[in-house]
């Protein structure tokens, strides 16, 4: 019975949170953290989340255009909600971790949250992120079953033993280059209440 | 007691049934201002991407080559008989062949996502994005880089067409009759039809039909008759009728 129950609550349509405006020049505090941003242009939140501390924003829908905010994830824990704890775990964050080990924790989460091999780090570099040491990389990826090339930026640093990290990803053909001024915007004035 | 049973059945009867109501809200979108008079331009169809399987207990996709070879054969053949009802000249795209047929694989996947985010993001308005619920807006596009399908053709427009359908396994129809004594809303096979009409020149997306709930089965002739039909409906400058459209 056990089985029928948790088939039956995932094949059953989930219920949707609504999706609001974020206007363009106001700050805001992102990811149920002390991050905050303002964006340049005009965003939607999306009612759903990633994951307990992240949450994502897109001009036109997740498939074209995706920012994704991840606010102080703490140690032992994944980016993503686990989606196979049991056969797939998703990696965890660690404290013995160094900022060049982030864009792996990464990928690898990635892989396994969406299911797909076509998953690659392109490149990676340091950077400034929330007045602090950071890392810079980029990626690609392709979802399962799509054909669409898709290519993405993150940024990530270390706060307080918390991971604070920014990510954009979006189809390679004229959304990536198109959306990608908007997504750097957000990046540059993102600051932390300390 | 027994009244309070009874209303409760009713709201979970309810519950079941309006999330199925709210997806078949809308299924037509047109750029405000667009209008395609009949013998005013040639429109470019592009080959349409097609995908039939089945609908695991579980609602994964397994896709079926057989089912999958006969949709495209009779989807091809009603399109045929179609398009000589569109208003407009309509030439069918080639085949390319080296890095141009890429170029047209990426654009005939991004237009599939493209559409399935007017579905989700704009159509279906439990779920719309603030940003696309401003009155009469319908702004949509894949970039002007989509002109590079039509090279050599004199072509003003594209016509993009997806579908995929899933049509539910006995598993899952067992389910879904086990999920509804329950109450629980349970979908057995899925029928998602998007048919799109893009601006050559700025790479805007002027026209959409498309439904998660389409009808005909596409592995029989007369079912792909249906389903075409069903595509092109109220496709401008035409005179099949017009669908539900935004509002």
């Amino acid at each position: 019975m056990r089985w029928f129950c948790a088939i039956l609550l995932a094949a059953a349509q989930p219920a949707l949170a609504a999706n609001t405006l974020v206007a363009a020049h106001v700050p805001v505090a992102v990811a149920r953290s002390p991050m905050t941003v303002t964006p340049d242009c005009e965003w939607n939140r999306m009612g759903a989340r990633p994951g307990r501390r992240s949450e994502s924003w897109t001009i036109d829908g997740d498939g074209l255009n995706e920012v994704t905010f991840y606010g102080g994830i703490e140690p032992d824990r994944t980016l993503f909600r686990e989606v196979d704890k049991h056969s797939k775990p998703l990696p965890r964050f660690s404290r013995t971790m160094l900022l060049t080990d982030i864009p792996a924790l990464f990928e690898s989460s990635y892989r396994i949250a969406l299911n797909t091999p076509v998953m690659t780090i392109e490149t990676i570099a340091s950077a400034r992120f929330l007045g602090e040491k950071g890392v810079a990389f980029t990626y690609t990826y392709a979802r399962v079953d799509e054909e669409v090339r898709r290519r993405g930026d993150g940024v990530a640093a270390i706060v307080d033993g918390r991971l604070f990290m920014i990510t954009f990803d979006a189809p390679a053909i004229f959304f990536y280059d198109r959306d990608a001024p908007a997504y750097r915007a957000i990046i540059a004035k993102a600051a932390i209440a300390r | 007691m027994p009244l309070r049973l009874c209303t409760l059945r009713c709201a979970c009867i309810l519950l079941v049934i309006l999330p199925q109501v709210a997806w078949a809200q809308e299924r037509t979108g047109t750029k405000p201002g667009f209008v395609l008079p009949p013998r005013s331009a040639t429109i470019l169809l592009i080959r349409p991407t097609i995908s039939v399987g089945a609908q695991s207990t579980g609602g994964m996709f397994e896709p079926d080559a057989d089912w999958t070879a006969q949709a495209r054969e009779n989807i091809a053949a009603a399109l045929t008989l179609a398009q000589t009802r569109l208003g407009n000249q309509v030439i069918v795209a080639d085949e390319p062949v080296g890095p141009a047929a890429q170029v047209m694989a990426e654009y005939r996947a991004l237009f599939s996502v493209l559409a399935d985010s007017v579905m989700r993001y704009q159509f279906f308005a439990g779920n719309r994005l603030p940003s696309k619920k401003r009155k009469g807006q319908f702004d949509w596009t894949m970039g002007p880089g989509v002109a590079e399908v039509a090279r050599g053709t004199r072509a003003n427009y594209a016509l993009f067409v997806s579908n995929q359908d899933q049509f539910g396994s006995t598993g899952r129809k067992f389910l879904q009759v086990f999920a509804a004594m329950a109450y629980v809303s349970v979908k057995s096979g899925e029928h998602t039809g998007m048919a799109g009409l893009v601006d050559l020149r700025t790479g805007d997306l002027v026209w959409l039909n498309a439904d998660m709930a389409m009808g005909g089965d596409v592995r029989t002739p007369e079912g792909a008759k249906k389903r075409v039909a069903q595509l092109l409906e109220g496709f401008p400058g035409s005179a099949m009728p017009a669908s539900q459209t935004v509002k």
